[in-house]
């Protein structure tokens, strides 16, 4: 039950649990903070599961153990060895355009692929309608303030 | 002040080579070097950055139209708009376009023009990650990489043209070889130096803008765990460098997003908003 209701708060921002390793030795904490208690000290490339993440903490399955780390110590599976295959969703894209549609197919292969960006034709009427969604700094500040933003000073890199 | 802390870091990440030559750390020498880039880029002035900007916008348009959905469109201008108010080029005609393409990508365009695709939108979790790709995609624009990219290929794109000429003549044939050049940039990327310095000041606009700062991190963590080989993410990390690399610079600014790291994802926003 408790196992559902942490799966039920994880799913706003980790849609499921994902499989990550450690990139460094990492200290499972109770609590997203580093002064929280040390539940188990996890060597690197130890497997985990993300559960959920909350700040700069991500909070983790590692066996029996569940708790919290940093989540720059997480990688996700890397280019190549993660999801094999092809999810397939720009060839369903490109079956769609030169589809049924006498319009879509008359403008060529449309998309965002290096050959498609390479000979793309100017779209002035699509440019305009761009123009016409464009917030001015007024009601920017204003979509900020509904969502409780506050304009905080940071100094860039040095 | 800001103004000056922006152009040492300007001088800095633009002179690299230069700088590790000093011997110690010389002001005047800083100053020349923040002058002659400076002078470089002021071959290409704001109107004719932005002029040429909307050219590029409208190939990139022809390529893959706006998803029909105003709201989503305004939505994202107003998180996009309220970041670039946090910077040092607050007035340029920004516009925020969320193109109808499954690959996943961002695009920016000279003179405040930034682009992001519904695949990439599709994969986001909260108003914080959509604010930490903007801000990286800002920088570009406000550090002038593709416009400085452009500048510096232009001899070979025109093959004898002047630049010069292309900048006066927007119908003109030169001007049109310089947007194709332009765009075609898009197809094969900036340099990995300019990718990690839009990583780097754009976890700061983030959190200037009172996101939290984990944002972009959170986004790279979700594409590193995608496939290179899917077709979705393919163009996208042929000219980028790797997630685990960007993700690995980013942990040296772990201080800076921890301060940041309590300041608001707005999940609930982000996902009332991107729904049809």
């Amino acid at each position: 039950m408790r196992t559902l209701l942490l799966l039920l708060l994880a799913l706003p921002l980790l849609a499921a649990a994902e499989p990550a390793t450690l990139i460094r030795a990492t200290e499972l904490k109770q609590e997203p903070a580093t002064d929280a208690a040390t539940v188990a000290t996890l060597p690197e490339n130890a497997a985990v599961e993300a559960l959920q993440r909350k700040g700069g903490w991500t909070r983790i399955k590692a066996g029996a153990s569940e708790g919290w780390v940093r989540m720059l110590a997480l990688r996700f599976g890397g280019p190549g060895e993660a999801k094999k295959g092809d999810s397939g969703v720009t060839q369903l894209f490109n079956v769609a355009r030169t589809g049924t549609s006498g319009a879509q197919v008359t403008t060529g292969a449309r998309g965002l692929d290096a050959d498609q960006l390479t000979n793309a034709q100017p779209n002035p009427a699509e440019l305009a309608k761009m123009d016409g969604f464009a917030a001015d700094a007024e009601a920017a500040a204003s979509f900020a303030a509904k969502g409780k933003l506050s304009a905080t000073a940071v100094e860039y890199p040095k | 002040m800001r103004r000056i802390a922006f152009l040492m870091l300007l001088g800095l990440a633009t002179s690299a080579h230069a700088q590790f030559r000093l011997p110690s750390f010389d002001i005047n020498k800083l100053v020349d070097t923040v002058k002659n880039v400076g002078k470089a880029v002021q071959d290409i002035p704001e109107p004719e950055e932005i002029e040429i900007g909307q050219d590029v916008a409208s190939r990139l348009l022809g390529a893959a139209p706006l998803v029909p959905n105003p709201g989503l469109q305004r939505y994202v201008n107003n998180v996009g708009r309220w970041l670039a108010a946090q910077t040092e080029r607050p007035d340029l005609p920004w516009r925020f376009g969320v193109l109808d393409a499954p690959q996943l990508n961002a695009f920016a365009v000279p003179g405040g023009t930034i682009f992001i695709t519904r695949g990439l939108l599709e994969r986001m979790k909260s108003e914080a990650e959509l604010a930490g790709v903007l801000a990286h995609e800002i920088v570009h624009v406000l550090q002038k990489h593709h416009l400085k990219a452009i500048q510096k290929g232009a001899k070979t794109a025109l093959a004898g043209d002047a630049l010069g000429a292309a900048l006066k003549d927007r119908g003109g044939a030169a001007r049109d070889k310089l947007i194709s050049f332009g765009t075609e940039m898009y197809s094969r990327g900036l340099d990995k130096s300019d990718e990690l310095e839009a990583d780097r000041i754009g976890v700061v606009i983030a959190a200037r803008g009172g996101y939290d700062a984990y944002g972009l991190p959170s986004v790279l963590q979700t594409l590193q765990a995608m496939n290179a080989e899917d077709s979705g993410v393919a163009l996208m990390f042929k000219t980028h460098p790797a997630p685990a690399e960007r993700l690995g610079a980013l942990d040296k600014m772990q201080a800076m997003l921890d301060a940041h790291a309590g300041q608001p994802q707005l999940a609930d926003r982000f996902f009332q908003n991107i729904k049809r």
